[in-house]
């Protein structure tokens, strides 16, 4: 494991300060603002608030799914393309390592946590380009977004969680931009979490559409 | 200057923004008005030949006749541009910005800068919104509901059904988008900026308000959202979500198959019951502080006032279905939605009882912004009451598709809401500009106004009775409704007397901008913070209202 010390010997000099860890407290209250720009508590209500309307905007379209599937007999069950599944392994193990990334900088630990975010950052871009490929392949064997609603739900359903994590893989690579130049820190991490929360609600977002599609539609 | 400018449109200050929703929907309200006008003209001379409506629509108004699709679309502009960018804007959006963090002891709302994003997407969507209103092929006239199949079909249904319907469609989700985003905004300045000292029930109830309204604008417009999403998919992407299969539409088979209209308007209550709370929620919270204020006592029962605004919200996510009646819904759901409609009676009736009992016996001061919330409740029970002929599934299937809906809608979520907007600019006005506006117009405005919106809208009733079916353009072509013409130009001769006693409003409001009497630093003697001169921890709760007037976070002064 590289510490800061071995940072300096390969890098020719010394790495920018650690910043202390937050302050207490956040919420009603609190007017302590550690961070430039909005408070931590104000950030990790905002991204849970915004996490409740995307999960509005899923529902109601399952929900539509739901009732449309039971209005008639003429539902047409997708087989799902195999790399769907290499995707969802994908997306776990980025959650997984952007989780662990996350632990290690709130010890100070920024080198550690530059490796594991970047990995995160890495299986992320996979799981999108992988969507493509399941898009393809579903064209190729004819099922096409026009036609019958039965299909048609299922590109809605992953174009608006790809278009989600195209977002969030911007927010998660800002956050590495700002990792690589060590400007976060146990003191600087509200991005780090907020981020790492989002992404955490797309990767079990993901197995509900995909757990959907799989044992129902 | 320039920068002025600059500083004024792009400033993330919260004052700033509420002056820009202000404007906005101010601008907004004018040009719903006048559509109105408009129509309610062409109701009782639906041969005319004007000009100008030729000079303005060439294809809508051949020979200067208002056709048809012209007037289809005018109501639905006039019902888009009131419903969001009045109803929605102002009293949640405006007012919100305006006091919120301030009565809330905080400096500014959580997200400055995302706050000024929501309105410039706003605005966006109000600009995509006129741009359909002249797009090529007619502007957009399947009603602010735009109930498909015939809106997710394309040009082929008729005229406006093209370009401008996609538009329309535009613009709705860029205000869901906005909207979103100032829920989030206002839930997380709730939740996180609070002052020292200001527990929740230390709240004013303006902003016990503003915080359901932004929990119910957040649940339903994320499912609007979604809805314009898939509609527009079946516009432009050619998937049949709401178009069902064998659909012949001018005598050619539509090629979608297999969707369903009526999930549209599943999905579209399902944001648009809510949205009728997130238009009047925020108001009512207005409407508890100015009698409080004005009556000098606290308010009566703070504690049941936000159980029923919470159960008004509660309840008011649960009866979408009571909108869908006649649209072939179970008779057992109708039921179902029946019970719980009828249900919302019980904590709208504890408001009104607690407005009611505030006043009473207080030390009644009858300054304008206190006239109109009285004026507000008088309304909220007028209007209300015709809600519980409407919420009954055999009584609906008559009044429904009649003039008896225009008056209950109307007067409950359009004149009540917007007598809170007034009691809101008359009384927030120091705060937006620094000035007072001048009380004696403003008393004359609100009478004249309440005579006025009594005066065109309950004759409505009346229509409705006598089976007058809304949304038609020309009822002279029809026998059975000759008789009630009568009653019809008097409705269109009190709808211009009323647009014209709002140029009293008007006039008093730009005066004041710039010569009003300049306001003293607590005009109306209240104890939020927004008027606090005070820096401090806060020390007691809203309406209390000591011997001198004591803001919340002053110590009490030592009686010498």
């Amino acid at each position: 494991m590289v510490t800061d010390s071995e940072l300096q010997e390969t890098h020719g000099g010394p790495p920018p300060p650690i910043l202390p860890d937050l302050p207490p407290g956040g919420g009603g209250g609190d007017s302590g603002r550690p961070e430039r720009g909005s408070s931590r508590s104000a950030s990790i209500t905002g991204i849970i608030v915004l996490m409740c309307a995307s999960t509005m905007t899923f529902a109601a379209m399952v929900s539509a799914m739901v009732v449309r599937r039971g209005l008639n007999n003429d539902w047409n069950t997708l087989g799902l393309p195999r790399i769907l599944w290499w995707n969802t392994i994908a997306l776990v193990l980025s959650s997984i390592a952007i989780d662990l990334g996350r632990r290690r900088l709130r010890r100070g630990n920024r080198v550690v946590f530059n490796w594991f975010w970047s990995a995160g950052a890495l299986l992320g871009s996979l799981f999108l380009a992988g969507q493509v490929m399941a898009w393809r392949e579903l064209e190729a064997r004819g099922f096409y977004l026009v036609g019958h609603p039965s299909t048609a739900f299922f590109y809605v359903l992953t174009w608006a969680h790809a278009a989600h994590v195209v977002g969030a893989l911007a927010a998660v690579l800002y956050v590495e931009y700002r990792a690589l130049r060590f400007q976060l820190g146990p003191g600087r991490r509200t991005l780090v979490d907020v981020s790492a929360l989002f992404w955490h609600f797309l990767d079990v977002l993901w197995l509900g559409i995909i757990g959907l599609f799989a044992f129902w539609a | 200057m320039e920068g002025t400018a600059v500083r004024a449109l792009f400033s993330t200050d919260h004052r700033a923004v509420a002056r820009l929703y202000f404007f906005l929907s101010l601008f907004a309200v004018l040009m719903g008005t006048v559509l109105s006008l408009l129509m309610r003209f062409h109701l009782v001379s639906p041969q005319a030949q004007v000009g100008w409506f030729e000079a303005l629509w060439p294809a809508g108004a051949p020979g200067g006749v208002m056709a048809p699709e012209l007037y289809l679309s005018l109501m639905t502009l006039h019902g888009t541009i009131m419903v969001f960018f009045v109803l929605t804007l102002a009293p949640l959006s405006a007012f919100g910005n305006l006091v919120l963090p301030e009565q809330l002891g905080a400096k500014e709302m959580a997200f400055p800068r995302l706050n000024l994003l929501s309105f410039w997407i706003a605005a966006a969507s109000f600009a995509v919104l006129m741009a359909s209103f002249l797009a090529a092929g007619g502007g957009p006239l399947a009603g602010w509901t735009a109930y498909p199949p015939l809106s997710a079909v394309g040009a082929i249904a008729g005229p406006g059904e093209g370009l401008g319907q996609t538009l329309w469609f535009f613009s709705i989700g860029l205000f869901c988008l906005s909207s979103l985003l100032t829920s989030m905004n206002f839930i997380a300045t709730v939740l996180d900026q609070r002052g020292p000292g200001m527990t929740l029930m230390r709240m004013p109830l303006t902003c016990w308000n503003w915080f359901i309204t932004a929990i119910l604008a957040l649940l339903s417009f994320s499912v609007l959202l979604a809805a314009a999403a898939l509609i527009l998919l079946d516009r432009l992407g050619g998937t049949s979500f709401f178009v069902p299969a064998g659909l012949l539409v001018a005598d050619e088979t539509i090629p979608h198959g297999g969707g369903s209209p009526l999930l549209w308007q599943h999905l579209f209550w399902f944001f648009g019951h809510p949205e009728v709370y997130i238009a009047i929620l925020p108001g009512m919270g207005i409407v508890s502080h100015l009698i409080s204020n004005f009556s000098r006592k606290p308010v009566f029962g703070y504690g049941a006032m936000v159980t029923a605004t919470i159960s008004i919200a509660f309840l008011g996510m649960l009866v979408w279905g009571h909108h869908m009646f006649i649209s072939g819904l179970s008779p057992y759901s109708a039921i179902a939605f029946s019970l719980l409609t009828m249900a919302i009676g019980a904590p709208s009736a504890v408001k009104t009882f607690n407005w009611i009992a505030t006043a009473w016996g207080g030390a009644l001061r009858l300054t304008t912004p206190m006239l109109f919330a009285l004026g507000f409740v008088s309304i909220f029970v007028t209007g209300g009451l015709s809600g519980l002929f409407l919420g009954q599934p055999q009584i609906d299937a008559y009044f429904h598709d009649t003039y008896f809906v225009v008056a209950h809608f109307h007067l409950i979520m359009g004149i009540a809401a917007l007598f809170t907007i007034f009691g809101g600019t008359f009384y927030w006005f120091p705060l937006l500009f620094g000035r007072m506006m001048d009380e004696r117009l403003g008393r004359l405005h609100f009478y004249l106004t309440f005579l006025g919106a009594h005066a065109v809208f309950l004759p409505m009733h009346f229509a409705g009775f006598a089976g007058s079916p809304r949304r038609y353009p020309d009822f002279t072509t029809f026998e059975f409704l000759g008789p009630l013409m009568p009653l019809q130009r008097w409705i269109t001769a009190a709808a211009f007397c009323l647009a014209a006693v709002q140029l009293i409003f008007l006039w008093n409001l730009f005066h004041s901008i710039w010569r009003g009497r300049p306001a003293p630093p607590n005009p109306w003697e209240a104890t939020s913070l927004e008027w606090s001169q005070v820096e401090g921890p806060v020390l007691r709760g809203p309406y209390e209202y000591l011997e001198d007037c004591i803001s919340q976070n002053q110590q009490n002064p030592v009686k010498g």
